[in-house]
């Protein structure tokens, strides 16, 4: 599909250069009208496919369907909204007090947004592991390719590495900007929060250093 | 029905009708509880912009192939006009130019359904169907008001009657298109408020959904403005940009709702606040697109750029009942939910600041939008009053101001609250260039010839006009001292931002150097230091505008020989001549069949050095005679433009009579725009992370910038193509060399604009391709 997605436009573009050279800039114009004629049919055709549900489900629209735009949307507000105050206060526009009271809003209700996300989300993990457990034990061989792939799936319900990375900041339980006590990141050694469960700046998983706590 | 061209493109006129119906329908059964509608709804929405695509190639062929059965072919085209013209005169009338905003609409929904994927999926149905009502009625308009394939009664002509030639002209190509593009822009957002009030999600959602779209809009808005502006300065010969005419006011009006509603946004944004003010600010930019369009169209006010009378202005007030009527009971419907739950807290802070510029946009806009419809509404109660520019100019004066300096103080002030240390701090180096500026001027103004009070008659009596008369006569002085208070506000910006950054790093241990840190600044808060760099150009605007306070004209008889003396320059006028037919001709103008020019030809020296030739002239189209045009001749640059236009020429003693004027500044308004071209694409250009997006993306995105500039740069080139129309047989050295001239005689406004715009498309085309990474990051 994506192949004529690609192949119609360029063939278009070829026989309409074609047809000017050869009769004028007034075949040009007609060559892209019949372009056009197809494409209205073909997707009025797609339309009414969908109408009538001949369709299928493609991945992108059952990831749609599943996420919660409005908290998404809501979530990214507010870590915009940090982001915003951090760069106010480096600038002198905020006084420390004012800065403090915010963030920490802000902080609980990304914590609170981010862990609705994670519980609507929860089920839908366990569903798919269940799946890849029954089909581990299937296919035994195919064990190493399967742990790769069980991440990517998971992380497929999740966002992408760097947004997970600036939630788990605002994941802190404690609301001070500054946090004294944290943990090293076991591969680039950078310090994270006490709770962080991937690194915040190489974004590797902190499980291996939660195994070298005491 | 279908045997014909016409036919079948009223065929297709209907058929879009009946898909967009059909698209609505669907669109609105997906929003209803059966969510896999939706994929139905977005190819119907594909389907019925791509008719739309179909029908305007139609009605292309119909003008390429000289089909004058269609009326409108024959009434703006005939066999003498180049394949550029004839595919641009397709927006020259009435009901062509409805396709073209039909096509254009249809564009930007297929645009939006594309952006969306997969998100706001409770918001998309709403969204579509919004978009397919609007275009359902410019179909009903070309349905059962002005068919552009409607047929002459009398059948196919021999020829048609020609484009008139003052649209024959580059700025024909890309005005319209441009303002078009930010009319229309303004329909996605109302789209977005509109399905955000009918299913509730009353969040921040659809607020950051729309941003950037109201944003592109505001981008082409204002080009479309600033280049109508330049179209009248160049073309039309009466010295000025900005006419006050009733169409001007029109395209005017949304920019300026748009321009309050990008700052108010970003209250919505940090605080549950102004939430009803934004979704009324979206509603009426929308409503004054259409209204800009009706009285564009209706003729109800007199106007030179009216087309002609026809019954459509009807159909536009029962939209326009729709419009308010939706778009009131909604909100009234949803003011509950929509009710602030803040409040502003202090008076020194930046809500304060954005609510008070707010009111003065508004009002700037209120006041324009009155004293357009004034001679309308005097009607009701029996007189016929005339509104005129010195009305627009004394009010007008102020109210920029007062919006010029909210420009200037918002940026000083923090959200929430300011400390009277922090306001301190902040206030200290705008003053002190605000200081300077003023005393500096004041000192060497007049010396320079541009003094500080320029004296004005009064030009009401009472009060008001005593006081309107004074404070026009300093605001030449005040202005500027203002624009170096917003120069040194924007500056600090930067520099604070800077400052902070390097103290960042370094206490992280690492050194960035101010040009990285600059870089970095900017690409980190785009949308922040973008809107700085818009408010740069607004200030170079304000520049521009003020230099007209300084105007010099002059109107003067000379015969051949004589000289006459206007500011620093001396014009001594050599002669006249005819073309084609005299021996001093150019190539290019001997082989012009379309019409005969009749050249002034005058010798420029400045301050004793002469500097040049100006050649104002007078066109007489074969196609209509008794309307010869007027080609003026300027001398261009930063400091001012000398403007020379030139009457009548007696043909026996060559005496003609001129106008002769000069004009200081006025090239900072169209710098001002390249200024702000670069700001709005600064905010919208989105997040580009290596990472995640290929290396396929930055080759598409480089050939599209590159193909926006090369598209650009050959519209620039154009203009040379405006003065002749070569015989079949000339060659393309006669057309290449007219470009390379023309381009010499609009350097810096048209190709560095054309570039810009180039450089915008180009960021569309890239920035679609990056709503990935947007969708995944957490920045603006």
């Amino acid at each position: 599909m994506t192949v004529v997605r690609w192949a119609a436009p360029l063939i278009t573009l070829f026989a309409a250069i074609i047809a000017g050279t050869l009769y004028g800039v007034q075949l040009v114009v007609l060559t892209l009208a019949a372009a056009a004629l197809l494409l209205v049919i073909w997707l009025f055709w797609s339309s009414v496919q969908a109408l009538a549900g001949e369709s299928e489900l493609t991945f992108e629209e059952a990831f749609s369907l599943g996420a919660r735009s409005a908290e998404e949307e809501q979530k990214r507000a507010v870590l915009r909204a940090l982001k915003d105050l951090e760069y106010e206060r480096s600038v002198g526009k905020i006084s420390e007090e004012d800065y403090h009271e915010y963030a920490a809003r802000y902080r609980a209700e990304a914590k609170r947004l981010i862990q609705s996300l994670d519980e609507n989300l929860a089920e839908g993990r366990k569903l798919v592991e269940q799946e890849l457990s029954r089909r581990l034990s299937k296919q035994p061989t195919k064990a190493k390719h399967a742990d790769a792939d069980a991440n990517t799936d998971a992380d497929a319900d999740a966002d992408a590495t760097d947004a997970e990375a600036s939630e788990d900041s605002a994941r802190t339980s404690d609301p001070t900007p500054s946090a004294p006590a944290g943990r090293a990141c076991p591969a680039c050694q950078v310090k994270n929060e006490l709770d962080a469960r991937f690194c915040k700046a190489c974004g590797k998983s902190m499980a291996e250093a939660e195994e070298s706590l005491p | 029905m279908w045997q014909s061209l016409p036919e079948l493109g009223t065929g297709i006129v209907y058929a879009i009708l009946v898909a967009a119906a059909y698209t609505f329908a669907v669109a609105l059964a997906a929003g209803r509880g059966r969510p896999r509608l939706l994929q139905a709804a977005r190819l119907g929405a594909y389907s019925t912009s791509a008719l739309v695509l179909f029908a305007v190639l139609l009605l292309s062929y119909a003008f390429v192939s000289h089909d004058f059965r269609i009326r409108y072919v024959a009434h703006y085209s005939d066999r003498r006009m180049s394949t550029a013209y004839l595919l641009t005169s397709l927006w020259g009338g009435q009901d062509g130019s409805l396709l073209w905003w039909s096509l254009l609409l249809s564009g930007y929904t297929a645009a939006c359904v594309a952006w969306l994927k997969g998100r706001y999926r409770e918001l998309q149905p709403y969204v579509i169907a919004t978009l397919m009502v609007t275009i359902g009625f410019f179909a009903m308009l070309m349905l059962f008001a002005a068919n552009p394939f409607e047929t002459s009664i009398a059948g196919a002509r021999p020829d048609g009657e020609g484009l008139n030639p003052l649209l024959q002209n580059y700025w024909m190509i890309i005005h319209p298109p441009c303002l078009y593009m930010g009319f229309v822009g303004c329909s996605v957002p109302f789209a977005f408020c509109v399905a955000a009030l009918v299913t509730r999600r009353l969040d921040n959602e659809w607020v950051i959904a729309v941003r950037k779209w109201m944003l592109f809009a505001f981008l082409f808005l204002s080009i479309g403005n600033i280049l109508g502006m330049m179209w009248a300065y160049e073309e039309l010969g009466w010295g000025g940009y900005w006419a006050w005419d009733p169409v001007e006011n029109a395209a005017c009006l949304p920019w300026f709702t748009a321009a309050a509603y990008v700052h108010s946004t970003m209250i919505q944004e940090r605080r549950p606040m102004l939430r009803v003010w934004n979704v009324f600010l979206i509603c009426l930019t929308f409503f004054l697109t259409i209204f800009g369009t009706f009285l564009t169209r209706a003729g109800i006010i007199t106007s030179v750029h009216s087309f002609a009378q026809s019954s459509i202005g009807a159909y536009f007030v029962y939209f326009m009942g729709l419009i308010l009527g939706t778009s009131l009971g909604l909100m009234v419907w949803r003011l509950p939910e929509l009710k602030s739950k803040g409040q502003i807290e202090a008076a020194a802070s930046r809500e304060a600041m954005f609510v008070a510029n707010n009111w003065a946009l508004l009002g700037g806009m209120t006041f324009i939008l009155v004293s357009t419809m004034y001679p309308k509404i005097s009607e009701l109660w029996g007189e016929s009053a005339t509104v005129g520019p010195p009305h627009f100019n004394r009010w007008m004066g102020p109210i920029g101001l007062i919006i010029f300096v909210l420009m200037g103080l918002a940026p000083l002030f923090g959200w929430r609250k300011t400390s009277g240390a922090s306001i301190k701090k902040a206030f200290r180096a705008p003053l002190i260039a605000l200081a300077i500026t003023a005393v500096l001027h004041l000192a060497f103004g007049g010396y320079l010839g541009y003094p500080f009070f320029v004296p004005r008659d009064a030009f009401y009596p009472g009060v008001v006009g005593v006081l309107l008369q004074k404070v026009g006569s300093c605001l030449p002085g005040i202005t500027i001292a203002l624009c170096g208070f917003n120069v040194a506000v924007i500056v600090q910006e930067f520099v604070r931002g800077v400052n902070a950054r390097r103290a960042a790093a370094g206490k992280r241990g690492e050194d960035e150097s101010a040009l990285v840190a600059l870089f970095r600044l900017v690409e980190k808060n785009r949308r922040r230091y973008g809107g700085y760099i818009v408010h740069l150009g607004i200030v170079s605007m304000f520049v521009g505008f003020t230099g007209t306070a300084w105007n010099i004209d002059r109107e003067t008889a000379m015969v051949p020989g004589q000289s006459t003396h206007i500011g620093e320059y001396d014009l001594k006028y050599e002669g006249s001549r005819r073309c084609p037919g005299n021996p001093k001709c150019s190539a290019a103008e001997q082989a012009d069949i379309e019409k005969i020019m009749i050249f002034a030809d005058i010798e420029v020296t400045r301050s004793g050095k002469p500097v040049g030739h100006v050649h104002p002239a007078k066109f007489i189209y074969h196609a209509s005679p008794d309307g010869p045009t007027t080609e003026v001749a300027m001398m261009r640059s930063l400091h001012e433009d000398l403007y020379t236009v030139v009457g009548q020429i007696d043909p026996q003693s060559k005496r003609a009579t001129f106008q002769f004027h000069v004009n200081p500044l006025v090239s900072w308004i169209w710098v001002g725009l390249l200024i702000l071209i670069t700001g709005t694409v600064t905010s919208l250009f989105p997040e580009l992370s290596l990472g995640e997006v290929g290396a396929w993306s930055y080759v598409r995105s480089a050939a599209g910038i590159a193909a926006g500039t090369a598209f650009a740069i050959w519209m620039a080139m154009a203009s040379g193509t405006n003065y002749t129309h070569e015989r079949p047989q000339a060659t393309a050295q006669h057309a290449a060399g007219a470009s390379l001239r023309s381009l010499r005689q609009t350097p810096t406004a048209g190709l560095g604009m054309a570039g810009f715009v180039g450089l915008a498309l180009g960021s569309v085309v890239s920035f679609g391709r990056r709503r990935r990474v947007e969708a995944n990051s957490p920045r603006d």
